[in-house]
Formats: C-alpha cells, structure tokens, sequence
C-alpha cells in the first residue's frame, strides 16, 4: 500500500486539497440533517456559505503553492483493484489546470451561494436546494482534482446526478421535468461513453491513472485501434455533455430551474467537457479522427448556435444558445490543439456567463439604454471590409508584440483571423463617423483587445507548460475552421445590413426553429424513454382551482 | 378574396360585433419599462362583478376569489365576525345563515367545469403522463411567434411583419415540422397552407367549420383570447396607445385568428374525435354554464364582502370620531404635496409627527403635468402621466448656460453610439468568441464587487452618457414660448393649484414630492415606481410644476385667475425614495436666500421622517431587529437597493385597501398603516364640484386599477400574476417575462411581490373609497359617466360618503346610501 504513495505533494497540500470537497460535503450534509426544521434555515446558508467560502480559500492557497512549489501528486491508497484495467485509486493531482479549475468552481459556487440566499427567500424547499448544489459543488471539485480516470468518470456522473435534484427543483412543473430528463437522457449516453472510453484505456494501457496512461501511450510506436476508438468515445462523451449539436436542446430548455442553478450549470458544469480533453491531452489529441471530430462538430455548433442565437426573444435563452456555441468554440479549440486557449475560453467564459445570467434581469435596463441610443446610420459594406483589413493589422501587430512568428501555430492563426473580424465593428462605422478622438479610442481599444488576447494566450501558455499545446492538426481542419466562421459572418453581416433580403427571409423560419434538431431528438428520445409528468392544472380543463400556490409551487 | 369586406351582409356585421366585443373583454398590460398597475378585469366592468367572476370560471377557469378555506382560516383567527357575516347577508339579501354559511365551508358547491376549446377535447383522449398537452403546445407555439413579431430589441434578427401578426404566424409555420415531430400531428403544412390569408376571413371559415353557435359566438373568442391571455394583453395594449394616438390597432384581432386556426386545425386533425360536435354541445349553453358558476360562488362572495366589512367596519368608526383639535396651531411652515400612492401615507405620517409645523397634502403624482420625457441627447421619449391619458408636451432637459445643453446632447449621443459598438462585439454572433477570451476574465470582478455587496448606489440607467457634473445643470423644463404660449403655462399652474387645493394659505415653503423606488436586476422595477407617471421615478413632473409656480411671470399672472399665492412663497421639488424613505431634493440652488432657513428646517424634519418611517416599514422587510438603530436600518435598507438577487426591495403597493378624498384634518389622527390613497379635497372650495368629477373618474379608476391588479395578482397568479421571479426571463427586451422557458407571456405581479413565503402580504379587499361631499355631487357624476357608475354598481369597489359633521353613509349598488352606524 505504501509503495503506492508519492508524497511530494505534501501532506499540508493534500489535507487543502481534499478539503474542498469535504467541505461541500459537510455544508451538504448539515442541509440534509437540518431539512426538516424551518428554524435553521439561517444556520443552513451561514454553513453553506463558510464553507463555501472556506472552499475558496482552500483552492486559492494550493494554487499560491503550486506557484511556490511546482506540480504534486498523490497516488492515494489502492482502493480496489479492477484486473487488467487497472486499479481504481483515489489520487490527488495538483497542476496548472487543476489548481486553476478548483478556484474557478469554487469561487463560482461562492458567488451562487451568497446569491441564492438572498434570491431564494421564502422559497420552499431550501434545504433540498442546499443539499444539491453542495453535492454538485463536491462532485466538479473531486472531478477536477481526481488523477484516476475512473474516479473521475464516476465523480462526473455524480455530477450530473446531483445537478437533476436542483433542475427538477421546481417538481410539479411539467416543463422542468421534460427538460431535465432530456439532460438526464443525454448524459447517461455521455457516461456510457465516458465508461467505455475509460474502460478501453484501462485495458489497453493497464492503469487508469491519468498521468501514467499519458506516458504509457506515448510510449507506444503507435495508437491502437482500441486506443483510437477510446479517444473518439472520450472526445464523444466531451461533446455530448458540452451540449453541442443535436443534442444540445436540454441546456437550451433548463430555464425551468432558478437562475442562479443556470449560472452553476452554464458557469460550472457544462464546460468540463472542455477540462476533460485538456487534462487527457494526447491521449485523444493526437487520435486525428477525434480531432477531427471536435473541429467539426464544435465549429458547426459554434456557428449554427451563434446564428439561432440571433434570433432569439428572451433573454435566458439567448444565453444558453450562446453558451452552447461558446462551448463549440472550446471543443474546436480542442480539435486544434489549442489547450491553453480552450482552457482560457473555459474561464473566461465560467465568468462572464455566471454573470451574465445572474444578472439576466437587468436586460429592461439594457433595453432602455437601447431605447435611449439614436438610431446608428447604416454603414456601406466597403466599410466593413475596412475595418476587418484595419483589424488583421491591429490582430498581427499584437500577435507580433507577445513573440509570435506567421510560421508557427497555424490553428493560433485562424483564431487570429476570427479576432480581427470581431474587431471590424469597433473600426468601421459610426466609430469612424464620429471622428476625433472617438477614431482614436476605437484604434485603441481594438488594439487593446487584440494585445489581451494574445497576452492572455502567452499567459495561459506558460501556465499549462507542455499541458498548452496538443499536436497540430491537419491544415484541412484549419481551413474548415476559417471557411465556418467567414460564413457566420457573412451572414451575420448580410442580415444585419438588409433584414429584409430574401438571404435573411429564407434562413429565418428554419433557425428560429434551431434546424428542428431538438425535435428530432426529443422524439427519438420519447420513443425510447418516455418521462412522467405531473398532471399540472392547465393540461386539463379543472374546476376552480382551489389550490394557491405559494411562490415556488414546490415542496419538500 | 375576403367575401365579408367585399359583401357586408347581417352575419357579417353580427361577427365582426361578435369580435370587438370579445376583444374589448381583455385588460391592457403595459411593457415593462412603463409597468403600470392594470385592473385585469377592465373588461369585464359592465358585469355585476359576481356574474363577472362566474363567466371568467366558465371561460378561463380563472378564479376571482380566495379557495373558501383561505376564509375559513380567516374566520378560524378572528378576522372575520358573526357579526360581519350577518352584515354582508343582509346588504345583499341573500337567502343564507351564518350557520349555513358556516356549514358550507366544508362542503363547496361543486363548481362548473371550464368550459372545452379544442386542445382540451383532443388531450382528454391522450395519455397526458407521457406526452406534452396540445393546450400547452398550442400556448407555446404561438407565444413564440407574437414574441418574434413583437419583440423591442432583444433579438438581432427578426421574422418578416408584413401583413400584420397573422401572415407573420402563416409565413413562420408554412414549413414548421414542430407539430408532426413533437405532436404527431400529420398533415399540418398541408393544412396550414389552404387557411385563408386574411385573419377576418379565417375567424368566418373556422366559425363555420367548428359550428359554434351564434349566440355563443363572444364567449367563444373571450375564452379563446383568455387562453393566451398574456399576448391577448400585449395586444390590447397595442390597440390603447394607437387609440389614445386616435388611430386603430388590430393585433389582437390577428391573434385571435391564430388561436381559432389552431381549434380548426386540431378539428381537422382529429376526425374520429368529433370536436365540432363537442364543441357545439358544450357551447350551445355557455349562459347556462355561467349561471351555474355564479350560484356556486355565492357564498365565496359573502365570505369576501364579510371580510372587507371586517376592514371597512373599524375605519368608518375612526373616521367618525372627531379629530382632536389642537389648543394652538402653530402658523404652517411647509406645505408638502404627496402623490396619493399609499407608501406616501406612512411618510406623510412620520413627517407630521416631526413638527405641527408640517401641513402635507396628497395628489396624483404626475401633478397634473400631461407630459412626455425625453432626457437630453437620447431616442428616448416616455410618458410621464397615468396610462390613461396622452400627452400634450414633450419636454427635454435644458441647462442654465446658454449653449451647454448641445455640446453635452452631442457628446452623449456619440457616447451612447460607442456603448452600442462595445454591446455589438461584446454580443454578436461572430465576436462574442473573441470578446469572452480577451476580456471574460474582467468579469471576476464583477462577480466580486456584486457578491462582497459593495456595489453601491445603483446609477440610474438613465444617467448613462452624462458626466457627474452635468447631472446638477440640467433641468427638465417646459417648452417655452414656442411650445407653451404664457397663457396656457398659467392656465397648467391654476389648474394644479387648485386640483391640488392649495387655493389659499400658502405656506413659506411648499414641497412638491414625487416618488420613485431603487432596486437593481429587478425586471420589475417600474412596478415599483410611481403609476401616475406612466411607470417612471416623479421628479421631472414635480420638478416641472415647481419651476412652473416659482416662474414670476406665472405668479404674476396667477391673481387674475383668481389664486393668490404670496411672494414669500417658494416651490421646491422632491423625490420620495419609497425603498429607502429618502428624500432628494431638486434645484435648490436656485432657491433664493431668504429662505435658506426654512428649507434647513425641511430638510431637518425630512430626515427624521425618514427614519421613522423606516422604522415602521422595518418589521415587514425582516429588520425588526434594527428598528431602533436608525444608522443600521437605513444601511440594511439601502443595502437591499443594490442587492442583485433582491427579489422584495419594498413591498410596493400591497395590501392596499382604501381611498379617501377629504381634507387631510379628517385622517391626520389615525394610524392607516400604509394601506391608504390619499387625495386631498375640501369640496367647499369646489365650485362646480369640477374637482370632484376629476378625482371620481381618474384617481379613482387609477385606485381600482392597482388594488384589483394586486387582488387578481393574488387570488389568480397563474393567469393575472407573473408567477415566481426565480424562473423570470424577460421577453423582447421590455416586452414582459415568461416563467421559465416559454409558455405565455405573463402579465402582473410576480408572487413574490404579494407573498412572503409564508403569507400572502396583500389581503384582496375591493377598495373601499371615502369622499368627503355633499351626496347630490356624487350621485350626479356617477350618473355622467358610466364608468363611474360600473365600478360602483357592479360591485368594483365600495364608496363610502363623509358626512362634514362625521357621520359616514355607505352607498348599497343601486343607487342607495344608507347610514353606517356609530358603535
């Protein structure tokens, strides 16, 4: 047993570490002791709020020692031996990407919970609320902490099971049934193949702790095809709990659960698709069909999600099918083996999407600040062109400015390209227009933009070290890549300047019906595993209704 | 192609009858940046309310009052007496007991069932347990589409209008798969496509094709209108302002036609089930239906009248005992004007008490200002005045410095525009990706900021573009001579003088307060802010009338009509913070020296009012515990206006319950715990009783407005309220919320502003209104205006007569007052 630990992580290190989880555990469990006395409902959010509080504090330590003392692991004391697949063990990694994703989850969960403390006042069911976003909390920190792809596996389908109790925290309404058991449909074929995935490499490899099954497979003069078909399982199961297409429709519909549980799951949960492939690196990067498989469903969603975005009338949804298309932009990042950026991507957009639906109601006040805007004047399209050429100057001299040379990294370049015609609207136009300094402040923030965003990428570099960077991908995918997003904005640009073209008209009908992939698969998906839904009032003709609801309509 | 326009024959007149009608049926909500408070029931005021209610049960399945249980808990804790029971058996001389009364609680009469649309008939042969409703199919379905055609901004690409909202739904559904793949409904583009182009056209085919009765024909479109009430609402108030601007909406019309599509579509759909004889049979005696429904109810009534007695019975008692006359009234110092919302009277109270110095009145908070807003250099124009009404002006800000206004309107315009970019790249479909890796990050601390509470004070968006130290120069200020000649500004000033009642014994210093609340992330906040403004914070009216009264050229001007008002007297204007019982006041720079002293003292005794007043409210916001620490109380109340998941910054308007229109002496002795409209009126001063005739047919229809909007928030929330603010998500920008995903659009309040968790906050009592006038007066406005006469002899609110020698008359629907006795 002794043999099997390495101790150069530290004791004082590993007892932060796995204090996290504990944490969460504990404030869970005091939840769930406590539910049923109302009396303790201010002990209940004081407990889950220390503790997650606590959490913060715990992962942002280890990560100041991380940066002090280097990377740690701990191979836990053998828990159960699983033949020739190796031994279930339950490790401890401490490295850039996961020092970095436990402070984001747990800073993440701290911000919900203060949150819903206020927001979920004189709801019912608190204590069932607490319970289930401690354990979700718990679940993505062991996840992210794990080094055993199996503990790993098993701590995301507790994940993912924790998270149904606070999607179906509404439980009589028949809409949030439908929806979370859509997620529930989706993500046990994602476990299925995160099962097989695991299993395959555990069979192949002989070990199913992360780091040595890396090194084993680069050990090997080449890739088995049962090695292969584990990658392009792992890299499914990523997809698929990414929300990407066709079966992104339950992320789409999981506005039927208090917003802040949409900011855990946008913010928290369904990004780690993303920290799988990051973490498992090689072992399905330099698998080319899983590659290409990432590129190409994560751009087509990116693409297609960001266009249905457009057409989009209230706000929650809007946010979802951008997160859904920002989660196909991590994925293609992926395929390209662009770790450091997809891993940037992953954080930057936890935060900024956790935002954004937490603060979902102040979209009246944007809506007024859009009223109060004057009308901008239409812009010709020889404009436009100007300020993406403007753009790609300002994007190469950035890029130029952190070191990078046009030889190296193709797939950084792509990305690149799409940065400078994101940029086009701060040069062109009324910006422009205006004049005088506005031109200059226009020139300034573009470049600004640009610089951060290659500053962050050198950033993230250093960060992950040898985790940055997969193997390059084909240059078919790179220019796969740069053809999906010149048609998004083509289109976007096309419908933006003439809403009424035949182009928009014909378009319109079939993405605001999101292609009609979610009906595909939510018919396919009845087929075979119908859900039971309450009989609400309003499906059927009632007398009277007699009840009154209180506020959430649910009880516990 | 429609053969009713091109041939106007008897039927078709009769359905087009049939249609307005329906259509009249269905209340206006309001976007939500101008969330006024709506009596939902507006439509249906030309009812008894009793048979009101059963038709709304028969039609919408929609209830008008409490589950008899919730009375049985009232009478369980004493709210309700034998004595009140017995009071509101014999007003309305109802063959009932106490004891049965009693004994009926247990045992309700069973209630008539809504009646069947289409949706209902196919779904009750549908295993329901496994697959989605088609009632609520159908729902979402068509939200969707009025939410694309309606939506004000949220979306970057929307469908194409032309033709109106029916030929949007046409064009939008001509290729939709959603009801084979989801419904299993074959045939649907087949179907849709041979559906008449025009929405009057489909209303006459489907009318034939479903064989509902003629008689039956209204009833039939109300219940289907009242089956996607929300966007029927959205609708209606498409059809208010184009009316108020004297033009013609027909949305709602189109949406009607939408919903009728679909009872035909499900018809043809569904041969083997018969709708159309189904629908025949249950429609052939809807009148029946209702009848039933009224007998059912009738004792809910009598427990509800019973329960407004309840309230009713100790306030006439109060209201008959004299004031105390103080031995020595102190010469008035201030005179603060108040809008007659009911968060004012517990202010007004605790400035009272400050100083018998202190005289406050109450008024419509718009002030009799008929205005449009349009704050400088901004698109944006809002109404300043109640929903009921158009503006006549549209003001702007000015500054004092000539020229200054321009460059600052420039620079915002350009800053606004910049915003605009930045929301473009930060938003776009294309750019979003680059902007969250480049600039995601930044939002750590904001999460931060939000999370540790020190967010501080919420700017008003409003404010946006303006540097700080614009903020002080600008004043909104009528159009001068160009858009309001000096005759017609006298004749604004004479006419909210004397509305106001502040004719004679003007005191150094006359406050002019509007109202407005704080709250961040909140959907709903407008809900919060003063109703007589259209939605909007108060103070660009009170600001108005201020400048307005303290022009010399008006004062001079103003003893021809009649009013004289010292020149010792200076106006100043105010905005009552209703979260946090702050007051700010406007342009005090202006205020002239001489009364430096008295404006010190104002503020001295504003101050304390505020704390008391906070103190007051405290206990109902779960800080009892800091009532006695005036610092701490106000930081917690502060600190709920710049809580982002503050769902309850204030408790708004609820439990309102009366509205009384008399001098303030008659009701400056009594604790009415914010429960209270108060108009001020001395109808002695009245000359034609013109006053009068005002308040009975604006404030008082504005009063019936809110307190039924917060009664049917209560008793109905499903249907009239906005359900749960923790699944809220805004629609089209301002356009309204959905709960949750979709479903409809939801008009209203949500629950939590009428319900604490454990409580209902607001009590449904109709309003019980006092006015302070001779009876003659009364009896003669009701009889002008049939409004008037709905509210009250319909049972929409209950108006009590002050006698000038304290006696209190009740008037009895019908044309009755009878004396309310002294106990």
């Amino acid at each position: 047993m002794a043999q099997n630990l390495i101790f150069d992580l530290g004791a004082e290190r590993l007892a932060m570490l796995v204090a996290v989880p504990l944490l969460y555990l504990m404030a869970a469990a005091v939840a769930a002791v406590s539910a049923g006395f109302p009396e303790a409902r201010l002990a209940r959010w004081r407990m889950a709020r220390g503790c997650a509080a606590a959490a913060v504090l715990a992962s942002a330590l280890s990560l100041v020692w991380l940066l002090v003392a280097g990377d740690g692991l701990v191979r836990g004391p053998m828990a159960v031996g699983l033949g020739a697949f190796g031994t279930l063990h339950a490790s401890v990694r401490s490295d850039a990407l996961g020092a970095l994703m436990l402070l984001l989850v747990s800073f993440i969960g701290w911000v919900i919970v203060g949150y819903s403390q206020t927001y979920l006042t004189g709801e019912q069911g608190q204590a069932r609320y607490i319970r289930g976003l401690m354990l979700t909390l718990a679940a993505v920190s062991v996840l992210v902490l794990s080094n055993n792809l199996l503990v790993l596996a098993l701590a995301w389908v507790a994940t993912s099971l924790a998270l149904h109790g606070l999607l179906t925290f509404f439980n009589t309404r028949a809409q949030s049934l439908v929806a979370a058991h859509k997620k529930f449909i989706t993500s046990r074929v994602a476990d299925a193949c995160l099962l097989a995935g695991v299993a395959l490499v555990g069979q192949q490899l002989g070990t199913l702790e992360i780091d040595q099954a890396i090194a084993a497979a680069k050990a090997l003069p080449a890739m088995t095809a049962s090695l292969q078909t584990a990658a392009l399982l792992l890299a499914a199961s990523a997809l698929i709990k990414c929300a990407q297409l066709p079966v992104h429709g339950w992320l789409i519909q999981v506005m039927e659960a208090p917003t802040p549980v949409s900011a855990l799951l946008h913010a928290g949960v369904v990004n780690l698709g993303g920290f799988l492939l990051i973490r498992l690196g090689s072992l399905v990067g330099d698998v080319p069909a899983a590659q290409a498989l990432l590129v190409v469903v994560g751009s087509v969603t990116a693409v297609v999600a960001a266009l249905v975005m457009m057409t989009r009338i209230s706000i929650k949804v809007t946010l979802a099918w951008s997160t859904c298309a920002q989660m196909g932009f991590m994925m293609m990042q992926c395929g390209l083996g662009l770790y450091d950026l997809a891993l940037l991507h992953l954080v930057a957009h936890s935060l900024y999407k956790a935002h954004a639906f937490l603060g979902a109601g102040s979209a009246v006040e944007q809506n007024r600040l859009q009223q109060m805007t004057p009308p901008a004047p239409p812009q010709p399209m020889g404009h436009w062109l100007l300020g993406a050429l403007a753009g790609m100057a300002l994007v190469a001299a950035a890029a130029m400015a952190w070191g990078l040379r046009p030889s190296q990294a193709p797939a950084l370049w792509a990305l690149g390209g799409i940065l400078s015609l994101a940029l086009a609207p701060l040069l062109a136009g009324p910006v422009w227009q205006a004049g005088g300094w506005w031109r200059l402040a226009g020139l300034a923030c573009a470049q600004a933009v640009a610089l951060a965003y290659f500053g962050l990428h050198t950033l993230f570099g250093h960060w992950l070290g040898a985790q940055g960077a997969g193997m390059p991908p084909d240059m078919a995918l790179v220019f796969w890549v740069l053809g999906c997003f010149a048609v998004l904005f083509v289109v976007q640009g096309a419908v933006r300047a003439r809403p009424h073209s035949g182009l928009a008209r014909t378009l319109y009908p079939w993405l605001f019906a999101g292609l009609y992939l979610d009906h595909v698969f939510t018919r396919i998906a009845f087929r075979l595993w119908p859900v039971h839904m309450p009989a609400t009032p309003g499906t059927l003709p009632k007398p009277t209704p007699g009840t009154h609801t209180p506020p959430s309509g649910a009880s516990e | 192609m429609n053969p009713l326009t091109r041939q106007p024959t008897a039927a078709s007149h009769a359905l087009q009858q049939a249609i307005d009608a329906a259509c009249a049926r269905i209340a206006p909500t309001w976007p939500l940046d101008r969330f006024i408070a709506v009596n939902p029931y507006w439509g249906q005021l030309d009812r008894p309310i009793a048979s009101a209610a059963a038709q709304l049960t028969t039609l919408a399945g929609s209830p008008m009052l409490m589950p008899r249980r919730w009375y049985g808990a009232q009478w369980q804790a004493g709210r309700i007496s034998r004595q009140h029971l017995q009071a509101a058996i014999e007003a309305a001389n109802a063959p009932e007991t106490v004891e049965s009364l009693l004994a009926g609680m247990d045992s309700p009469l069973a209630t008539p069932m809504r009646l069947p649309l289409a949706p209902d008939i196919v779904d009750s042969t549908r295993g329901l347990g496994h697959a989605m409703a088609w009632r609520d199919y159908i729902t979402h379905h068509i939200s969707q589409s009025c939410a694309a055609y309606f939506d004000q901004g949220q979306a970057g690409w929307g469908p194409d209008r032309s033709g109106g909202l029916y030929r949007s739904w046409l064009r939008q559904s001509a290729h939709d798969f959603s009801p084979a793949m989801l419904m299993g409904y074959s045939g649907f583009t087949h179907r849709l496509a041979a559906l008449p182009p025009d929405p009057i056209a489909l209303i006459a085919a489907a009318l034939e094709a479903l064989g509902v009765p003629a008689d039956a024909q209204e009833a039939y479109f109300t219940a289907l209108l009242m089956n996607i009430n929300g966007w029927a609402s959205w609708c209606a108030y498409q059809r208010w302002q184009a009316r108020l601007a004297q033009q013609e909406d027909t949305q709602i019309v189109h949406l009607l036609a939408i919903r009728l599509a679909w009872e035909w579509l499900l018809h043809e759909g569904h041969p083997e089930l018969g709708v159309a004889e189904r629908l025949h049979h249950a429609w052939h005696n809807s009148a029946d239906a209702a009848q039933q429904a009224q007998t059912a109810q009738q004792h809910d009534w009598l427990w509800q009248a019973a329960l407004e007695r309840s309230y009713q019975g100790p306030l006439c008692q109060s209201l008959m005992t004299a004031p105390p006359q103080p031995a020595q009234q102190p010469p008035v110092a201030v005179q603060a004007v108040f809008c007659i919302d009911v968060r004012s009277e517990v202010f007004r109270r605790a400035l009272e008490s400050t100083s018998p110095a202190v005289q406050t009145l109450g008024f419509a908070g718009f002030f009799a200002m008929f205005v449009a807003y349009k704050p400088l250099g901004t698109a944006m124009t809002r109404p300043q005045l109640p929903g009921l009404l158009a503006p006549q002006l549209c003001v702007t800000d000015e500054c004092d410095a000539p020229g200054l206004g321009q460059v600052l309107a420039a620079a915002r315009r350009k800053k606004l525009l910049w915003q605009q970019h930045w929301q473009g790249f930060r938003t776009g479909a294309g750019s979003s990706f680059s902007f969250v890796e480049s600039l995601g990050l930044t939002y750590a601390a904001q999460l931060l900021k939000h999370t540790l509470g020190s967010g501080g004070d919420p700017t008003p968006v409003e404010q946006t573009g303006l540097p700080a130290h614009a903020q002080a120069q600008l004043r909104p200020r009528l159009p001068d001579h160009t858009g309001l000649p000096l005759n017609e500004r006298v004749s604004w000033a004479a006419t909210a003088l004397g509305a106001m009642g502040l004719t004679t014994d003007h005191a150094r210093l006359v406050l002019i307060a509007g109202h407005g609340s704080t709250s961040t992330n909140n959907p709903h906040a407008a809900g919060l802010d003063c109703g007589a403004c259209g939605g909007q914070t108060g103070e660009v009216n009170a600001r108005l009338l201020a400048q307005l009264l303290n022009d010399p050229a008006v004062r001079a001007a103003l003893p021809a009509r009649g009013l004289l008002v010292p020149p010792t007297t200076w106006f100043v204007a105010g905005l009552h913070n209703t979260t946090t019982d702050d007051m700010q006041l406007f342009d005090t720079d202006l205020l002239p020296d001489s009364h430096r002293a008295d404006l010190n003292a104002l503020m001295g005794w504003l101050a304390t009012a505020g704390q008391r007043a906070r103190a007051e409210r405290a206990p109902s916001l779960g800080l009892s515990a800091l009532a006695a620490q005036a610092d701490e109380l106000h930081a917690a109340v502060q600190a709920r206006t710049s809580h982002w998941a503050q769902v309850r910054p204030e408790w708004g308007l609820a439990d309102c319950a009366a509205f009384i229109v008399a001098p303030r002496r008659r009701s400056q002795h009594l604790n009415l715990a914010g429960r209270s409209f108060l108009h001020d009126y001395t109808w002695q001063r009245d000359e034609g009783f013109g006053v009068l005739e005002l308040i009975m047919t604006a404030p008082m229809v504005v009063t019936n407005w809110i307190n039924l909007q917060y009664h049917a928030s209560t008793v109905d929330n499903a249907r009239y309220g906005s359900g749960n603010k923790l699944l809220h998500n805004v629609v089209g920008g301002n356009v309204g919320v959905f709960e949750g995903n979709g479903g409809d659009l939801r008009i209203g309040l949500p629950m939590q502003s009428v319900h604490d968790g454990d409580h209902f906050r607001h009590t449904p009592l109709r309003l019980s209104v006092f006015i302070q006038a001779p009876q003659a007066p009364i009896d003669a406005i009701m009889a002008r205006h049939t409004t008037v006469r709905h509210l009250l002899d319909h049972g929409w609110l209950t108006v009590f007569r002050l006698a000038d020698d304290s006696g209190v008359w009740r008037y009895q629907p019908g044309g009755q007052w009878q004396a309310v006795e002294r106990q």
